[in-house]
């Protein structure tokens, strides 16, 4: 392995085992798996609508799409829980003077710690994901390959709450950062749903009545620029209904917070090299 | 092997050091003396770019100390030193070695010489959890020793330990200078380092009072004790 990469993959490897044993994700580990056996008895229902039964197939389809968007969001939650600490926990154990004592260069130490992260949560998605993949599967008697890949786009959402929660932790207290970035990311939800309904008939007239066009371009600007989480997770979510492909508006949420984490990431290797080490 | 050129370092109005500065030859055992507060910790901490100087520069082997190279044969033992409580000490020993690019066998090998070098034999597989402050410290200072360092810098490496343990890291810190590793001490214990050490200087509010070698400073039947008092003391 190059010098370069070997101190980051070691920290990575560090920050991942030394994660696994915090509370908070044993604890998002024990909910998950309760809230998958609970989900499990959905597939195997029969529903009735008006005297008449539902498509199982659509069901099913529609179960595993639901489930898949609340654990994409447990996997944004868990991340941030993890990612708040992760700076103080290493200062009060004397990890982080330990590591920055040998040669290792703080860029590699961050790099480390965000790949670490980004590593387990992701992980933690793609595993619950696969467990759902597989309960749909064996239902649908076919596989849906898409879900998988769809867990995979998502996984773009945790590398960027992974470097937000840990920028943020560096400027205000942990708790504090955990939930700027959990509102950037509920934000992002309302934003979707507003933006939704701005564009259906009954939004587009009930703007004309009002009068409120500038407010709404106005909007749309906020709209654009705000990170686009989810966005991310509707494009990943719109494969697996077999949903077309929109062409950039499909990209655009990729290159929008591709551009946070750069930002993002610039700032915190910036902020990081002015820390004091303790 | 470390030099200090005016070396300045500020938090708002509080001068740590004060333009400082001084040099430690290879193979010297030099101890940094001076009062609580005095900036002997902030000179450390420096040295190994935990913290950038207000002004001047600090270099080890001829590499500026923001440079990831000056750390390439250092080992470092902090004041109050901690490990994670989750990690065995033979665990945190492995970490050292792995971020030093130590091969496998040989990292087993020095770690099992280095438990033994600090008498930890029988406890290194047990949880940090459970070990004492001075058995931290006996693990810190064999973390510091991992990679072969050609020089330590050690910031109150008895601190914690009992009159066994002082006198055992005084014995195993004598033998590492005799085998030409060079020693940065910062040290309240003046009776040992006037035992111990070739050189020593003495800051005192940031301010460096005198550098020179023990035999020098306590040269009129003095104990380094009376120098340093009558120094600090004005």
């Amino acid at each position: 392995m190059p010098k370069t990469y070997s101190p980051i993959v070691h920290i990575a490897k560090y920050t991942l085992t030394d994660e696994i044993r915090q509370k908070s994700f044993i604890v998002m580990g024990v909910i998950c798996a309760l809230a998958i056996l609970l989900v499990r008895s959905c597939y195997s229902g029969n529903f009735m609508v008006n005297g008449q039964a539902l498509d199982a197939e659509m069901i099913i389809r529609m179960v595993s799409k639901v489930i898949f968007h609340m654990i994409a969001a447990g996997a944004m939650l868990l991340a941030a829980l993890l990612a708040m600490r992760v700076f103080k926990r290493d200062r009060d154990e004397g990890m982080q003077s330990c590591i920055l004592s040998k040669p290792v260069t703080r860029r590699q130490y961050v790099l480390g710690k965000i790949l670490g992260l980004w590593v387990l949560s992701g992980s933690f998605m793609f595993i619950l994901h696969s467990i759902v993949f597989v309960i749909a599967s064996i239902n649908l008697k076919g596989v849906m390959p898409e879900y998988l890949l769809a867990s995979l786009f998502c996984s773009f959402n945790l590398l960027f709450v992974i470097v937000a929660v840990l920028l943020f932790s560096l400027l205000m207290p942990d708790i504090i950062a955990f939930l700027c970035v959990m509102g950037i990311g509920i934000a992002g939800f309302v934003a979707e749903g507003i933006f939704a309904l701005g564009r259906s008939s009954m939004g587009q007239a009930m703007m004309q009545q009002s009068g409120s066009q500038s407010d709404w371009t106005m909007g749309k600007m906020v709209y654009y620029l705000w990170p686009k989480l989810s966005g991310i997770r509707q494009f990943a979510s719109s494969l697996i209904g077999g949903e077309g492909f929109q062409g950039f508006l499909s990209i655009y949420p990729f290159i929008n917070i591709l551009i946070y984490v750069l930002i993002l990431g610039a700032l915190l290797f910036w902020r990081f090299r002015n820390e004091d080490v303790i | 092997m470390i030099e200090l050129n005016d070396v300045t370092k500020r938090y708002g109005s509080l001068v740590a050091a004060d333009h400082v500065s001084f040099s430690v030859k290879t193979g010297e055992y030099f101890a940094l003396l001076g009062p609580n507060g005095a900036g002997k910790t902030t000179i450390v901490k420096m040295l190994l770019d935990f913290t950038r100087p207000t002004s001047g520069n600090l270099s080890i082997n001829g590499f500026s100390s923001t440079e990831a190279a000056s750390r390439n044969a250092v080992g470092y033992l902090a004041e109050n030193h901690h490990i994670p409580p989750h990690l065995s000490g033979w665990q945190y020993l492995r970490r050292c070695a792995e971020l030093l690019n130590v091969n496998r066998s040989e990292a087993m090998d020095q770690c099992r010489r280095i438990v033994e070098q600090i008498g930890m034999q029988g406890r290194e597989h047990t949880k940090a959890n459970t070990y004492s402050k001075g058995m931290v410290q006996r693990f810190g200072l064999g973390a510091a020793l991992v990679g072969n360092p050609k020089l330590l810098i050690l910031d109150e490496p008895t601190s914690g330990l009992d009159p066994i343990g002082i006198r055992e890291t005084r014995q195993l810190l004598e033998s590492l200078k005799s085998r030409g590793m060079t020693i940065f001490l910062n040290s309240h214990l003046l009776s040992e380092v006037e035992k111990i050490c070739d050189n020593a200087a003495i800051i005192n509010r940031g301010k460096l009072l005198v550098k020179d070698t023990i035999s020098a400073l306590i040269r009129n039947g003095d104990t380094l004790e009376d120098v340093f008092v009558r120094l600090v003391k004005g």
